[in-house]
């Protein structure tokens, strides 16, 4: 590998992880559940770009198997999946009101940016300088952006498409870092995936069926003390009347 | 070989129940798979506890990351006893309700298949292989979870799920760090448990912490540990019981050994905090879980958070370190596992009895149902620690392992939220089982329809109305039966530990203390 | 040094003449996408013609700061020309004046005194539009600082004729996350302050609408022209910095290479000749041309957005310039 070809590799794939950042970000800031989908596709195959890359640029098959998996798991099996087990309504669905409105949740977000790069500064420091690169410390931004989608999101799809996120992220950094896995712990990571999938599809099925909705989020029947107040609802009616 | 069909043994009971066959053809499968797999368990330990050596697959391929050590063969052990009981219980409870014959085989499907995922959890050695299971003990209990398909039992699955999800990735992170951890520590050495502790020395520290890190709040989550706990009181208050005992009892238990096995890595490497981690994290969960218990309003939740309050105390008695305390805290898991699947079995016959989880709609329980009433507040006083039960055993002896240590603070506050969860939880049941009867309230009838609908946990509920709500639903057999079976280790392991689980104990304990 | 004002007098004459030309070019292609026919691509210089031959109306109430905006919109884009690559890759005699910062400042003058001059007459369009304009240029402002400081984080400096060399030594650096997220991020921002979709909707009549439009409302005759014609040479220096200084230096006097063949025989040190100077402007104006393009492409698919989710789409170019200077900073 020339200096010049290792250097654009190196290069194409720190591109690839800027892309990957913005992404994630997008998932952050995207109101309609379509687009959210989209961005997710579209930072899986960065995902994939990225391992093809420094499979290139390290001579390692390994990582070859690993853009693959992710190449037809993700932006193929994925969306065909959820097309299968969940309402067509939840692409339809758009956040209007989120929990925080978007400037403050991608001003969060930045700071948690920032959080990423002191969280895999140390790590960079303490691997060998072929495992160093930008992934690791946007693999943590990306898991840390992906558990933020989970926390301000009340969609079913988005929350769905956050867990993969968390995902997509640490293995962003699990390609620099780790990236002699066996084949088979990836194989059953990405299966695992798919079944993340499933079973969310269909529980976002039930909660449509039985809720009327798709936004989870907005489900808070369960909580402290919950089964005393509609027994006060109640005598509070009564007292009205 | 055996090891195998132990993980076998579910997956065969999976493909068997879809069978459309009678009704009774997927509980029996269920009962007596589950009952073979605890034959085999206990082979397995008793092998292990005599002095054996661990059981592993042969190795070849993928089968080489297969081993049962001392500490494996416990957790496995637990599990096949409670999925054995709950087997039993699922019988009566099912059988209550007039449910279609593919719902039922469903869940027995799932079922076995959430067996499978547990049982694997502590007979795989390699970590992130392990991390797949436990994810998969996610996902094959969502369905469990939300199996009554009411609102409520929806929102607490979808709960349950992105909460653990959201855990397991950062768990995910934890365990690729870790391996980046194995790799430059140069150790030739396979990525398992035991590989793990032998190269944890020359392992750079940051790596290593910042996995420990991960994955104790990952998987923590799952636990129940406090900051992370929100779910688990939802999700284990509106599965059916018996799913229930299962996540209470073993599923928290199966994860948090994962946590456990990363203590003797900790140890291993200089200068580790492992400790004070498992220790702040502990007593923080102990504590919380005490002064929620006081104001519970569901008697399954009330349960729920004394599962978190239990894992808290395992957790610091871990953290305490000394082999007396993780000796204790090896009782402390089998005592729970055992007397927190009574107490939801308890609590799953008092529902069928009364048909609300509400604490303030139930009173005078005993009156109505002896068996139920007798049930809970055996229950209650087991999980409590109230003398001579198992749990009463076990947590005196992490007092006693703390104070030997003079850990006075960290032992001080144990006992004192200990002592609280005991008046939380004893209150309620004391409300319960000898309150004032309904006819003795004024408002008490007006409540009931209103909660009956508000949770319909059975078919029988959702055509209550108050004079159904009067009459008293008789006990199924099989309920009884799960209750008395569930029983026996509650009530012997107060009194006597039998050799060879005292030398599994030392076993598994030895195998978390370095 | 003779030859260095010259081009320097060549570059400003080029940016004055073809900016009509741009303008032009881009409503008739947009006007094709939409299949219509579209006046002809000279339209902006006769509609200037006319405007000078007009005579003028000055509202009564207006003071003088509204009858000097026009020139100070008109002279700004034109000082600015003078700092920048336009048609050579090497700095020409008045660049040592400011960098990119400064080139910054003196388009913001313009735009500062055409608010003032919208607020200086009665009408009531006018303040509406001035201070939507402020609102997109408070918002544009952070995105222009921060890339002006991942510019100089990079590159190490802020004059152009450094940071345009640095993106292509060598190549591999064309590929880099700071360079192409700057690029995204700037030109969201010549969307935003250029007045075009999804920002602005420069061929909208529609005056309650209308952001960038309606501040030269009130002007009429040569006032006007200038007005427009400074609009438009704003635009074309935007462009200029975007293609010049941070997409690629190709086609500049001194980089005029096609596939590794040198368009003219190369020569050691900066490219002097007048010959490399003429022959970069049709270079250029080749790049301005596929701009342009891209532009339609832009603006034909997408829709104008609401007055209020502009801080979003603000946002998401602050956004992509933090990524591009995090991504900087990631690097090991």
């Amino acid at each position: 590998m020339s200096g010049a070809t290792g250097q654009l590799l190196e290069n194409l794939n720190a591109l690839a992880g800027g892309l990957f950042l913005l992404a994630a970000f997008g998932m952050v800031a995207t109101r309609q559940a379509r687009g959210c989908l989209n961005l997710f596709i579209t930072q899986s195959l960065l995902l994939a770009a990225s391992a093809a890359l420094l499979g290139l640029r390290y001579g390692s098959e390994h990582l070859y198997g690993v853009a693959v998996v992710n190449l037809i798991s993700k932006p193929i099996i994925v969306p065909w999946l959820l097309r299968k087990t969940s309402p067509g309504e939840v692409y339809t669905r758009r956040e209007v009101e989120q929990v925080l409105n978007i400037p403050t949740s991608l001003l969060i977000a930045l700071a948690l940016v920032v959080l990423a790069y002191f969280l895999g500064r140390p790590i960079s420091n303490s691997v060998a300088s072929q495992f160093r690169g930008p992934n690791i410390a946007i693999g943590i931004a990306g898991l840390l952006l992906g558990a933020y989608t989970l926390t301000v999101r009340r969609e079913a799809l988005p929350l769905l498409l956050g867990v993969l996120a968390m995902e997509n992220g640490a293995f962003f950094t699990g390609i620099a870092i780790s990236r002699n896995l066996p084949m088979l712990v990836e194989l059953a990571i990405a299966t695992d995936g798919l079944i993340v999938v499933f079973i969310m599809g269909v529980l976002t099925r039930a909660v449509q069926k039985h809720a009327g909705t798709t936004a989870v989020g907005e489900l808070a029947t369960l909580k402290e003390a919950a089964a005393e107040s509609p027994a006060q609802a109640a005598k509070e009616e009564a007292l009205a009347k | 070989m055996s090891v195998l069909i132990i993980l076998l043994i579910p997956l065969v009971a999976t493909a068997l129940v879809c069978i459309p066959l009678k009704r009774a053809w997927p509980m029996a499968v269920t009962v007596v798979a589950n009952a073979a797999l605890l034959v085999l368990t206990t082979n397995i330990a008793w092998r292990l506890a005599a002095g054996g050596p661990f059981v592993s697959a042969p190795p070849v391929w993928m089968l080489k990351w297969i081993s049962v050590d001392g500490l494996g063969a416990l957790i496995v052990l637990l599990i096949s006893l409670v999925a054995t009981t709950a087997a039993i219980f699922s019988i009566g409870y099912l059988g209550h309700e007039n449910l279609a014959p593919g719902k039922l085989r469903l869940y027995y499907a799932n079922y076995n298949l959430f067996i499978f995922s547990m049982v694997a959890i502590p007979v795989l050695a390699e970590p992130t292989l392990v991390w797949i299971v436990v994810e998969l003990t996610t996902l094959c209990s969502a369905l469990l979870v939300s199996f009554d398909n009411t609102t409520e039992a929806l929102e607490a699955s979808w709960k349950y799920v992105l909460l653990s999800l959201l855990g397991a990735g950062f768990a995910l992170f934890g365990f690729l760090v870790l391996f980046a951890a194995m790799q430059a520590s140069g150790s030739s050495q396979p990525y398992t448990w035991s590989g793990l502790i032998a190269a944890a020395p020359r392992m750079p520290p940051v790596l290593l912490q910042t996995a420990f890190v991960f994955i104790l709040v990952g998987l923590g989550t799952k636990v129940g540990l406090v900051p992370m706990h929100t779910w688990l009181p939802d999700a284990h208050s509106q599965a059916p019981s018996p799913v229930c005992a299962l996540l209470s009892g073993v599923e928290t238990t199966a994860i948090l050994y994962v946590i456990l096995r990363m203590f003797p890595v900790m140890q291993a490497a200089p200068n580790s905090h492992a400790d004070a981690w498992a220790i702040l994290l502990g007593l923080i969960s102990v504590g919380t879980a005490a002064f929620l218990l006081l104001q519970v309003s569901d008697y399954k939740r009330m349960f729920a958070f004394s599962t978190v309050e239990h894992m808290g105390v395992i957790l610091t008695a871990v953290g305490l370190g000394t082999s007396a305390a993780s000796y204790g805290a090896m009782q402390q898991i089998v005592a729970h596992s055992v007397t927190k699947s009574f107490c939801f079995f308890a609590a799953g016959a008092t529902l069928l009895v009364v048909g609300t989880r509400e604490i303030a709609a139930v009173r005078s329980l005993i009156r109505r149902s002896p068996a139920a009433g007798a049930a809970l507040v055996l229950g209650g006083l087991a999980i409590t620690g109230a003398p001579p039960l198992a749990v009463f055993l076990s947590e005196f002896s992490i007092l006693k392992a703390g104070v030997t240590q003079s850990r006075y603070i960290v032992t001080g506050l144990l006992a004192v939220f200990i002592v609280i969860a005991f008046f939380g939880i004893m209150l309620h049941v004391n409300r319960i089982v000898f309150g004032a009867s309904d006819e003795d309230r004024t408002d008490g009838l007006e409540d009931k329809p209103i909660d009956g609908k508000k949770h319909p946990d059975t078919p029988s509920q959702q055509s209550n109305n108050p004079i159904i709500q009067q009459s008293v639903n008789p006990i199924p057999l099989s309920c009884k039966l799960a209750l008395v079976l569930a029983s026996v280790p509650v009530l012997l392991l107060g009194v006597y530990i039998p050799k060879p689980l005292h030398d599994l104990l030392a076993l598994a304990a030895g195998a978390l203390t370095k | 040094m003779f030859n260095r004002i010259l081009f320097n007098l060549i570059q400003v004459l080029v940016v004055m003449a073809f900016a009509p030309l741009v303008s032009g070019i881009l409503s008739r292609l947009k006007e094709m996408v939409q299949s219509k026919r579209g006046p002809s691509i000279f339209q902006p210089y006769r509609d200037l013609w006319k405007l000078f031959h007009k005579d003028e109306i000055v509202s009564e109430e207006s003071s003088w700061i509204f009858r000097f905006t026009p020139y100070i919109v008109f002279v700004a884009p034109i000082f600015v020309t003078l700092l920048i690559p336009v048609l050579t890759n090497y700095p020409l005699f008045f660049a040592f004046m400011g960098d990119m910062l400064g080139g910054g400042f003196v388009l913001a003058l313009g735009g500062f005194f055409a608010t003032l001059a919208a607020i200086d007459t009665a009408n009531p369009y006018g303040p509406v539009g001035a201070s939507r304009t402020r609102m997109v240029g408070f918002l544009a402002e952070p995105v222009f600082m921060i890339v002006f400081f991942t510019v100089s984080f990079v590159a190490g400096s802020t004059i152009p004729y450094i940071v345009q060399a640095k993106w292509v030594t060598p190549m591999a650096n064309f590929f880099a996350p700071s360079h192409v997220l700057l690029v995204l991020a700037f030109l969201m921002l010549i969307l935003a302050e250029g007045g075009r979709i999804p920002v602005d909707n420069p061929s909208g009549h529609f005056e309650l609408a209308m952001i960038d439009e309606s501040k030269a409302l009130e002007y009429s005759g040569r006032g006007f022209a200038l007005m427009k014609w400074g609009g438009q040479m704003k635009m074309l220096v935007l462009m200029c910095i975007f293609l010049n200084v941070l997409v690629t230096p190709w086609g500049l006097a001194g980089n005029q290479t096609l596939g590794g063949l040198h368009l003219l025989p190369p020569v050691a040190g900066p490219d002097l000749r007048v010959a490399a100077v003429l022959l970069a402007v049709p270079l250029v104006a080749l790049k301005v041309f596929c701009f342009l393009l891209v532009l339609v492409v832009i603006e034909s698919s997408l829709a104008k957005l609401r007055l209020f989710r502009i801080s979003e789409f603000l946002g998401a170019a602050f956004v992509t310039s933090v990524a591009a200077m995090i991504a900087q900073v990631f690097l090991p």
